[in-house]
């Protein structure tokens, strides 16, 4: 077994590559993490009514997120009991039961076996089907409407998980009592590279921007400041918070064509979110937010538009993403429209934004797997010991760029590897 | 003019259209179309038969294009600094099953089926399959393109660098 302190360096702030390509690193992610950890599973808005559902993974299981008769949201794990088959093959529906296709056997939107043919012919009435439901996933919870499951029923709670990034997550999605919910639609769209990468990207590398959006920035798409921003450590910053989390805040002018739209929106928000929000929260309201929720929920907002996304582990070498658009329920039909735009334009399997990042996290692990190669680590070491505390946000802050949030995310990485024993603050 | 002379026409219209995307030749390949085109590529989805709904308001999709858009996703390609495309791959569009379904008063419904190929730096290798249903408008003695359905046949798709 990988010896999990010398893959994570914390001492001399480095990360082997075989974090990235070993098949024996990813399987055990698959039972440290994947089945530890609280992973989004849906959003509330996209199960509304009795009898809603959507298909999903948690990790690489397939689970069916679905909201039973007492509007409770249920996950269950997307097997028959009988003889291992996908019991529901479709996206999304609403329905008052799920027939596995091979032998028949039905189950309620509670997971319960409520159908077995031929029960007294072939089973003598024997079969205890009180015992062969569904499997449930132990503990299901919901933060301002991100729902997220956990297959550990010790795992602390939803709350304590997330920890400090709370307060990030709430300058987003506390603002307005309205709350938000989906666009219809999601992206899905296979990557090579590691999750691991597109990961930590979201959660503290800014420093990629400038040479990864080269593009972007040659057609004057954002402005070139100063590194650091113009607001270095208050809307300009780069946090590590507990948990592994990390969040990125830019304060990045509109561009022009859009103020018209946003402005006046944005105005009212602003309004209805002063007495919702701490005055260090309301004074992030407009700017650019990129985030990741341990271990593989991303956000990023800009413009109107919200991309909530998961990176999906399909090997070590590959990731499937899942991307939702996020709107606030008060927002005019003009913000929508040009927050739904805004996303396919960008950040999409087509986003000009999104498709540079994704040749980036592909030719990482195909240039850094070999025998060779992978025996010398990965630095992460920019910025460390120069993050400060902030008295009015939580975690360790820093300006754009630094390293201080991607390196958190490997120590609770690590932490979580080695079974949960380690120190991580 | 008959049908098969305007199936013929046509054919030979996306067949040149397919030769400019093939080879690089995106600011010609943007003259084709009007300056009004909508050029869209809904997302497919897994649902019980014939529930797909392209209509439903404020959905994602592949693509939701404008002459601006498009026109700013060609300059990005154009600044050489876009790492997707750098260097570039190799793209063959197979262009198949035309069909004029309709021709009224300078307005054509053509539909066609694609395979599109890309190949690039060895191993990263696509392939793209649908069909498009366009609306042509005869404008100043040409056809020029103002409005193109993009139907994929993939639901779970790739890094899309390439125009259908």
């Amino acid at each position: 077994m990988p010896k999990w302190e010398e893959l994570v360096d914390l001492e001399n702030r480095t990360v082997s590559p075989r974090v990235f390509t070993a098949p024996e690193v990813y399987r055990a992610e698959q039972e440290h993490l994947f089945a530890r950890c609280w992973l989004y599973v849906g959003h509330e808005s996209q199960i509304p009514r009795s009898g809603d559902f959507v298909t999903n993974y948690m990790g690489e299981e397939p689970v069916i997120v679905c909201r039973d008769g007492d509007g409770r949201v249920r996950v269950l794990v997307n097997s028959c009991r009988h003889r291992g088959m996908r019991v529901c093959r479709t996206d999304a529906g609403n329905t008052r039961t799920f027939q596995c296709p091979y032998h028949g056997w039905t189950y309620d939107v509670q997971g319960r076996l409520v159908g077995v043919p031929q029960y007294q012919e072939a089973y003598h009435g024997e079969l205890k089907r009180e015992e062969w439901g569904l499997l449930e996933v132990p503990q299901v919870d919901s933060y301002r409407g991100l729902l997220f499951a956990n297959f550990d029923k010790e795992a602390e709670s939803l709350d304590a998980y997330l920890g400090e990034m709370k307060w990030y997550l709430d300058v987003l999605l506390n603002r307005t009592a309205g709350g938000w919910k989906t666009l219809p639609g999601v992206h899905k769209w296979t990557l090579r590279g590691n999750w691991k990468l597109a990961a930590e990207q979201f959660g503290g590398d800014n420093y990629h921007v400038m040479a990864g959006h080269e593009s972007m920035a040659r057609l004057g798409l954002f402005p070139a400041g100063k590194t650091s921003g113009d607001e270095p450590w208050t809307r300009d910053f780069e946090v590590r918070t507990d948990k592994g989390h990390g969040w990125i805040n830019l304060a990045i002018p509109d561009p022009p064509g859009t103020v018209e739209i946003l402005g006046p929106y944005q105005t009212r928000v602003r309004e209805e979110a002063k007495q919702r929000l701490q005055p260090a929260q309301h004074a992030l309201i407009g700017t650019t937010h990129v985030g990741t929720i341990f271990p593989n929920c991303s956000i990023i907002s800009f413009n109107g538009m919200t991309s909530l996304r998961l990176w999906h582990p399909r090997g070590p070498r590959n990731m499937e993403v899942w991307s939702w658009g996020l709107i606030e329920c008060d927002a005019p039909p003009a913000v929508v429209e040009m927050a739904r735009k805004m996303q396919i334009l960008t950040f999409s399997p087509t986003g000009i934004f999104e498709q540079d990042d994704g040749e980036m996290w592909g030719e990482s692990v195909e240039a850094m797997g070999g025998v060779y190669r992978r025996q010398f680590p990965l630095n992460y070491q920019m910025g460390a010991g120069y993050g400060r505390r902030d008295p009015e946000k939580p975690g360790l802050i820093h300006p754009p760029s630094t390293e201080i949030s991607v390196f958190g995310f490997y120590e609770r990485w690590r932490a979580l590897m080695n079974n949960g024993t380690g120190v991580h603050a | 003019m008959n049908t098969i002379e305007l199936r013929l026409q046509f054919e030979d219209l996306l067949y040149h259209e397919a030769w400019l995307l093939d080879h690089d030749r995106l600011e010609e390949w943007l003259t084709l179309s009007t300056d009004q085109i909508r050029y869209w590529a809904p997302i497919r989805t897994n649902l019980a038969r014939g529930s797909e709904d392209w209509s439903r308001p404020s959905q994602l999709m592949h693509f939701d294009e404008d002459k601006t858009s498009l026109i700013m996703r060609v300059q990005r390609i154009r600044t050489g600094a876009a790492h997707a495309d750098e260097p570039s791959a190799r793209v063959r569009h197979l262009i198949s099953n035309v069909r004029v379904l309709d021709v009224h008063e300078r307005v054509a419904q053509v539909t066609s089926n694609f395979m599109v190929f890309k190949s690039r730096r060895g191993r990263e290798e696509s392939l793209f399959v649908g069909c498009r249903e366009d609306r042509w408008r005869w404008t100043d003695g040409a056809w020029k393109l103002e409005e193109r359905l993009i139907v994929l046949d993939h639901d779970v798709i790739e890094n899309v660098t390439v125009f259908f």
